[in-house]
């Protein structure tokens, strides 16, 4: 059955690309999207935003006003700006609970998707072999311990398949962090010198630009 | 807004506190302001206006400094006395600290023998919650005035901060004795099984009349509250001068009564310098001229209340007579000579 073959790999890599990227990311990331879309929550988000433009604008208004020579606009400006600051307010936590809520949701399905299908396959395929072993290559212990938990012997079983495909993606992305480290080290480690030379070629400049700034 | 109607006839609101008098459903009156602004002698005069127009009017002080007595010339206590001169028109003084005390000194002494605990349990309560002391002896009063039958009554109130506390007493105590009483009937079963059947606490006290006396307190204090919220019935008069703290005092009241929704209508602007023409006085000039700056701002703010301007006299506004000429002003606004 190649598509339970290919369905793990891919279980595998999801549920580690999730953690390298970070939960948070990806429900910001989401939440980004799900504002984008013209739903309810959006439109209380851009309401939102305009009254706090709103808010800012009266604020400013307010601190420029003499509370002691135009009392009256004063204090016409301070109601406006006690009215809207406790829109604000309300706005504000009815905004972080729909958050939350998002959230809330987001982590629920993608843990499903990722972790939970994880966790359920092994289960459900559990006596069904992957593949089978070419007869006779293997001892018998490593025969058993590839079969482990309830497939026939001779055949690798699934909770063998995601402990090699885990090994297997964990091997790849350390190779690609390391290439990548690798690469960038070589860049900076080729701008190190010339930094290095410039700094040395222009180093009294600098430092007599650095005491001019000082002293100005 | 009954008073909105009536002024509306004529499109503007007059200078004066006639549409209080016009308004026969009022039945209480807060005047309140900053302190040194003038507020007895407000409350006083509005008070000697009233008797004239109804069939009985109170006027209590809740002033823990009692100013009543000074500006009638004639000693009040806590039970509600006539002024002399008048056969409607009565004051008392109330501390709303002091009271309390009384309350539960009396409390103690008349149950020391069946129910000795009940005073201990009360005073606990009364120290527990905080602003409750306060709250029952306002509570106490009420029912004290509900009894009496006064078809006005008024309240020269303390300063600023403090009338806002006691007005907003009704709403939060409400809700603690709401939550009290239904924990009670929730637990009341269960420690009634403890308690046994006569419901007696541990020292002597007994569970169910505690909590059916916070029940009438709580309904005592819940009938109030609405009535407060009434616009027919109640209303509140801002006093204050033409100064700027005293004005934005006025403004943060005048916000704070509208968030516990209570009507307020009329301003009294107090202590107003009316120098003569061609005055030598620098110091009445100046201030004059401060004055007018900010009366223009208080009309411009407030153009949907009654301004009454009254102006600074040469003497103190004490003794009935005094108070009678200076609280026609207060119905027919003061013309300054020219």
């Amino acid at each position: 059955m190649p598509s339970l073959l290919l369905v793990v790999i891919l279980v595998e890599l999801a549920v580690h690309l999730v953690n390298t990227i970070g939960a948070a990311t990806i429900n910001n990331l989401l939440w980004n999207l799900y504002l984008a879309l013209p739903t309810q929550t959006s439109r209380q988000v851009a309401e939102k935003k305009k009254i706090q433009k709103e808010y800012l604008t009266i604020r400013r208004d307010l601190n420029a006003t003499s509370s002691q020579d135009q009392f009256a606009k004063w204090a016409k400006l301070r109601r406006q700006h006690d009215k809207l600051f406790e829109q604000l307010e309300k706005m504000k936590s009815s905004h972080d609970a729909s958050k939350a809520k998002f959230d809330r949701t987001a982590s629920i399905i993608r843990w499903t998707a990722t972790s939970g299908v994880k966790f359920i396959l092994p289960w459900i395929y559990g006596k069904q072999p992957m593949f089978w072993l070419p007869n006779g290559w293997f001892p018998y212990y490593v025969e058993w311990i590839l079969s482990f938990p309830r497939a026939p012997l001779g055949s690798v079983s699934i909770v063998s398949w995601q402990a090699a495909c885990t090994g297997v993606v964990m091997l790849l992305s350390d190779t690609i962090k390391a290439i990548l480290v690798l690469a960038l080290g070589a860049k900076t480690a080729q701008k190190q010198p010339m930094k290095v030379a410039g700094e040395n070629q222009g180093e009294k400049p600098t430092s007599q630009g650095t005491k001019e700034k000082k002293d100005s | 807004m009954s008073t909105a109607v009536i002024s509306a006839d004529d499109d503007i609101f007059e200078p004066s506190l006639q549409s209080i008098l016009d308004q026969k459903t009022l039945r209480w009156i807060f005047v309140g302001g900053k302190g040194g602004v003038g507020k007895t002698t407000t409350s006083c005069s509005l008070a000697i206006q009233l008797a004239k127009v109804r069939r009985s009017v109170l006027l209590i002080s809740t002033d823990p400094a009692h100013n009543l007595s000074d500006a009638f010339s004639q000693k009040f206590g806590k039970e509600a006395r006539l002024v002399e001169g008048y056969t409607n028109l009565s004051a008392m003084e109330i501390d709303p600290n002091g009271s309390i005390q009384d309350l539960l000194a009396g409390q103690g002494e008349e149950t020391d023998a069946s129910m000795g605990g009940m005073g201990g349990m009360m005073q606990d309560l009364a120290f527990a919650i905080p602003g409750i002391d306060e709250a029952m002896s306002f509570a106490e009063v009420l029912k004290q005035v509900k009894s009496l039958s006064y078809e006005t009554i008024i309240f020269d109130t303390a300063p600023t901060g403090h009338t806002l506390r006691f007005l907003q007493f009704p709403s939060v105590l409400e809700k603690a004795l709401a939550k009290i009483s239904q924990l009670s009937s929730q637990y009341g079963p269960l420690l009634n099984g403890f308690l046994g059947a006569q419901g007696q606490l541990p020292n002597g006290q007994n569970l169910n009349e505690m909590m059916e006396k916070l029940e009438g307190l709580r309904q005592t204090i819940s009938e109030v509250n609405t009535q407060f919220k009434d616009e027919n019935l109640t209303t509140f008069v801002c006093v204050c001068i033409a100064e700027f703290l005293s004005l934005y005092e006025t403004e943060r009241m005048i916000q704070e009564l509208g968030s516990y929704s209570i009507d307020t209508h009329c301003i009294v602007v107090n202590q107003l310098l009316f120098p003569k023409q061609g005055s030598e006085c620098d110091q009445c000039n100046a201030r004059r001229k401060m004055q007018k700056k900010y009366l223009d701002q208080i009309e411009e703010l407030y153009d949907e209340f009654n301004v009454v301007r009254m102006p600074l006299l040469v003497e103190e506004v004490r003794g009935k007579e005094r108070l009678e000429k200076f609280s026609e002003m207060l119905i027919h606004p003061y013309v300054p000579p020219e």
